[in-house]
């Protein structure tokens, strides 16, 4: 709402410069944003909170300002009388829903000479952000930037019959509006209409053809109440927002109508040469009461936190122009002014003493604290990840949780769980994400358009699925994409790229972070945006929690990586249940342990998981570790096989262990080995 | 006798003065000192040949010339070895870069994110992953924001039906709060929300914010300015100064907007803060009573303040990002600075 200092003096003296009110203003909850210097006057853009449209007007923050600074406030003048100046001029008013229309007051006005508005009336319209048209249009726009009330003026002769009638629209009438449009109505919204059609759509806009022009010498003036949750459902489903619907969606005050006509006479009589032609219609079928508030001042001091003296509380909403009548010992009944839509309850009437208290004034304390502070089991897990993540060299992504057509089809695995967005934002945010990875595969392509072809990236972040019975699931997920060089380009070592062992020995480390010790890795094929010739995915309990693979040649294709990219995702939450076992000491042991290597020649089909096995169902208490230190496949062996070199580790808790012991052990294994899957010790 | 242990000596300080590294070091000490066929241990070995009153004569001599070689060996090897650490023959350029360890980056919303909640556990709230699809009910009307009430226009929302929706705040932590815990309570939530926003430099469809509550008895405003103060000093910095002024959160009354003094220009006034000093960072208040009511807290007996911020203005504040859509394009140029 635009402000101008040099119109505000006229309701209330102003004796502080514009940043003086811009902060005065502000900390009784009237933001100024900006102060604009014009000419002759200042505009202070003050931002009205939707609970106050009493405020969206001079007059409005005028009376804020009469009551902050205890200065009196002075009214415009208006033509309270109303008296027949002319021939009566008849019209008839007809409310056919009260609930919607509560009050509607009329007049009509003739001998009109229209034309400019005076230039002082035209830079005020200007000043607050309108445009200036004609006197009378003028005029109910200044009325409304004035006093807050908004008005219409119709052209009496294009009425069709002398009548208002305030109804319900029928299902697909139509009319168009004042600025051109022509728009479709529905039962729900409340019409003007003259009797023989719409003229205008209450409290939104008024209708093209009884507009006001040049030619206009009767005006039928609405100064009326219409409910506030009516005209916002209208104005939303017109997407037509105007000044005048603004206010009555936020709620006007019904007692404003009559005095708000008056001005508007009066203005008309002094600028446009009009008189009153009639009685003035006041339609007041439903009456409204002001709010009643109880007001105790123990719950006032208790909800500020410091005590409220009774001369302040009286003072303070006498002020504020409430009603206070004592009804006990430090008790009041207080009425509200019916401007203030946003009276209801106690606490309204306790936020307008801390308002006027001051917030800065209101003591700092702490409460006693009697509760313990915990986290969310998410947020243990999800923040080891990270931590462990960013040791490894991935940087942290975050993507928008939307996701376009296609990505559904390329990254789901089967049936179709999307859950869609019903008003999306674009065509590419038609539904909610089922997985992060075609946010990661186009986070590494936008990357690589900055010549970055290393790209570790990962994101926790959460996916939405259709659940059983219909309505959307979301799930934590951590999704990891790995491409490009395992380091950074480096005189120290030759360049690897990160592989899929790369990825896969990330997962194990995380679940080493994550003191899950038990786990499987299974290769897969039902993954289509993986190439299944190296997809796996990891069973915890026998329960699949992630995948991880490399991108398909498909999508590599698609996105034109021009290299292999790495994806592992992972439904971190599920983990939670197996996740952080108990740590538990072993005392170290006192003896040496022995290693030995030996390499094996096997069939390249063999699976190493087999061998492991193969070697730990021997059960020799004192092999306590395998590792396979070296593979190595080509000339030196027969072509099919492939060459294993094993680091095996012999630890006696209770003695040293003897040469011949361990090679004991080490034949027991090469036999074992040779018996089940013909590995043929590798000839040096 | 004494002749072959001069003759001994000789041999040594020749072979000795020839040593030059550690090589040459190790095989004068082998050939004098080696266990199996040290001239020196060899000769010892050879005493009992000698008749026995020659043995303590010679005995002693040996014995003699065998510590002096070990400690001339000694004092020589420690010079090798200092000659090889300050400048010796192995010298490397240190001066080559180091092996490039790669370290990534945590994005700095959930950095402070992660920050944020452990500043609320450490002040007592339990922290809820909250559904980012919510009912209608909890986003909007527990919170006192019936269909068609006007605050809903400045929380433009997707919708997936009548129903649910993609929550617009976090604010719903409060009716989860209520709902499922009794008093006292102190709940807090983050995590993202969404408004059908444009996506530009200044809005997006999808942001981060933090929303807590606290109820019990006796609870003011004044203790809502305190644990604000805490909350904020430790979020910025321990010098910032707090500004709490009147607000409009229908679920909050009296409502308050929270400013904090500028973090460049320490209220003096700057282009971030628009000269006022201060800057615009969260939404607080007292529970609206309707809103206790709806949850089964009893408005009588409790009261309580909640607030909200937005997390991802703080690190746009404090690096001075001017496009929020950096934050989501994940260039690594933006991520490896954080």
């Amino acid at each position: 709402m635009k402000i101008s200092t040099e119109w505000l003096a006229e309701y209330v003296e102003i004796r502080e410069s514009p940043q003086k009110l811009k902060d005065d203003l502000s900390m009784i909850g009237l933001l100024v944003e900006a102060i604009e210097e014009a000419e002759g006057t200042s505009i202070l853009e003050v931002e009205v909170t939707s609970n106050r449209p009493d405020c969206l007007s001079h007059i409005g923050i005028a009376r804020e300002l009469a009551a902050l600074y205890d200065r009196p406030l002075r009214f415009p003048e208006t033509q309270e009388t109303l008296r027949i100046e002319s021939d009566r001029i008849p019209f008839e008013i007809e409310i056919r829903d009260p609930e919607l229309c509560p009050r509607y007051t009329a007049l009509v006005l003739d001998g009109i000479r229209v034309g400019e508005s005076p230039d002082w009336m035209q830079r005020r319209l200007v000043a607050a952000g309108m445009r200036p048209l004609n006197n009378i249009v003028d005029i109910t726009n200044y009325v409304l930037l004035e006093m807050g009330h908004p008005l219409h003026a119709f052209d009496y002769d294009i009425l069709r019959q002398a009548r208002i009638v305030v109804a319900k629209a029928r299902n697909g009438e139509k009319m168009y509006t004042l600025d051109g449009v022509e728009r479709e109505l529905d039962a729900d919204m409340l019409l003007i209409n003259d009797g023989e059609g719409p003229v205008a759509i209450a409290g939104v806009m008024g209708g093209m053809e009884s507009e006001i022009s040049l030619s206009t010498t009767r005006v039928l003036l609405e100064s009326a109440y219409f409910r506030p949750d009516s005209i916002r459902r209208t104005s939303k489903k017109l997407g037509l927002s105007t000044e005048s619907s603004y206010r009555f969606e936020r709620g006007a005050d019904w007692n404003n109508t009559v005095p708000a006509a008056g001005r508007v006479c009066r203005l008309v009589e002094q600028l446009a040469g009009g008189r009153i032609a009639g009685n003035i219609q006041d339609v007041y079928p439903k009456k409204k009461e002001p709010v009643c508030i109880e007001l105790k001042r123990e719950n006032a001091s208790s909800l500020i936190g410091v005590t409220m003296e009774r001369e302040f509380i009286e003072s303070t909403l006498s002020r504020l122009n409430f009603k206070l009548e004592e009804n006990g010992t430090d008790s009041w009944s207080v009425t509200c002014p019916t401007y203030r839509a946003d009276m209801e309850l106690e606490a309204d009437l306790i936020e307008e003493l801390a308002r006027f208290y001051g917030y800065q004034n209101i003591p700092t304390t702490l409460p006693p604290c009697r509760n313990v502070g915990r986290y969310s089991p998410v947020y243990k897990l999800e923040n080891t990840i990270r931590e462990i993540l960013i040791g490894l060299g991935f940087n942290e992504a975050i993507n928008l949780s939307f996701a376009d057509e296609s990505d559904s089809e390329e990254f789901s695995t089967g049936s179709d769980e999307r859950v869609g967005v019903r008003n999306p934002l674009t065509e590419d945010m038609k539904y909610m994400r089922t997985v992060l990875a075609p946010g990661l595969v186009r986070s590494v392509k936008r990357n690589f358009n900055m010549d970055r072809r290393l790209v570790r990236l990962f994101e926790i972040g959460k996916v939405y699925r259709r659940g059983p019975d219909g309505t959307p699931k979301e799930r934590n997920m951590l999704g990891i994409i790995g491409t490009g060089g395992f380091t950074e380009q480096n005189w120290k070592q030759p360049d690897a790229s990160f592989d899929f062992f790369h990825m896969k020995g990330t997962l194990l480390t995380i679940l080493r972070g994550l003191r899950i010790h038990s786990y499987e890795i299974e290769p897969t094929d039902a993954f289509r945006w993986l190439n299944p010739t190296d997809a796996a995915v990891l069973e915890i309990d026998r329960k699949q929690v992630g995948v991880m693979g490399s991108l398909s040649a498909s999508l590599e294709e698609k996105y034109k990586l021009r290299q292999p990219a790495f994806l592992a995702e992972i439904e971190f939450e599920s983990l939670a249940e197996n996740a952080f076992a108990p740590m538990n000491f072993e005392p170290l042991p006192r003896y040496p342990s022995s290693e030995r290597d030996i390499s094996i020649v096997v069939s390249r089909d063999l699976a190493y998981r087999k061998i492991q096995t193969c070697v730990a169902d021997i059960k020799i208490a004192e092999l306590v570790k395998i590792a396979l230190v070296d593979v190595y496949e080509g000339d030196k062996i027969p072509s099919g096989k492939v060459s294993l070199t094993l680091r095996l580790t012999f630890q006696d808790r209770g003695k040293t262990l003897t040469v011949d012991r361990v090679q004991d052990f080490v034949d027991t294994v090469l036999s074992s080995l040779y018996k089940t899957y013909g590995a043929e010790l590798r000839s040096k | 006798m004494s002749q072959s242990i001069e003759g001994l000596q000789k041999r040594f300080d020749e072979d000795f003065a020839a040593i030059t590294d550690m090589d040459t070091w190790k095989s004068v000490r082998d050939k004098f000192l080696a266990r199996e066929g040290g001239i020196i241990t060899t000769g010892m070995k050879r005493l009992r040949e000698l008749p026995k009153e020659e043995r303590p004569v010679f005995g002693q001599a040996m014995n003699r010339l065998r510590s002096s070689v070990e400690k001339q060996l000694q004092e020589r090897y420690a010079e090798l070895k200092k000659a090889a650490i300050t400048g010796g023959q192995r010298h490397l350029d240190v001066t080559r870069p180091g092996f490039p360890y790669a370290l990534g980056s945590a994005h700095p919303i959930k950095r402070l994110q992660a920050d944020i909640e452990q500043i609320l556990v450490n002040m007592g709230f339990r922290l809820f992953d909250l559904p980012e699809v919510e009912r209608d009910y909890y986003n909007f009307e527990a919170l006192n924001m019936p269909p068609n009430h006007p605050a809903r226009d400045e929380q433009d929302t997707f919708y997936f039906d009548d129903t649910m929706l993609l929550r617009t705040h976090c604010t719903s932590v409060d009716v989860h709060a209520m709902e499922g815990l009794r008093p006292p309570i102190r709940a807090a939530s983050t995590g993202k929300v969404y408004r059908r926003d444009p996506f530009d430099a200044t809005h997006s469809p999808m942001f981060y914010q933090v929303d807590v509550v606290v109820i019990d008895e006796g609870i003011t405003m004044g203790d809502m300015k305190g644990m604000l103060e805490v909350f904020l000093k430790q979020v910025f910095h321990s010098d910032i100064k707090m500004r709490l002024r009147p607000g409009f959160f229908p679920f909050v009354e009296p409502g308050a907007e929270v400013d904090i003094s500028c973090i460049f220009c320490n209220g003096a006034g700057c282009p971030t803060c628009k000269q006022s000093g201060w800057i615009e960072i969260l939404g607080a208040g007292m529970c609206h009573p309707k809103v206790l009511r709806m949850s089964g807290i009893d408005d009588s007996r409790y009261t309580g303040f909640a607030w909200g911020m937005g997390i991802d203005r703080v690190p746009m504040l404090k690096y001075g990002v001017e496009d929020i859509r950096l934050l989501f394009d994940n260039d690594l140029r933006f991520l490896e600075q954080f």
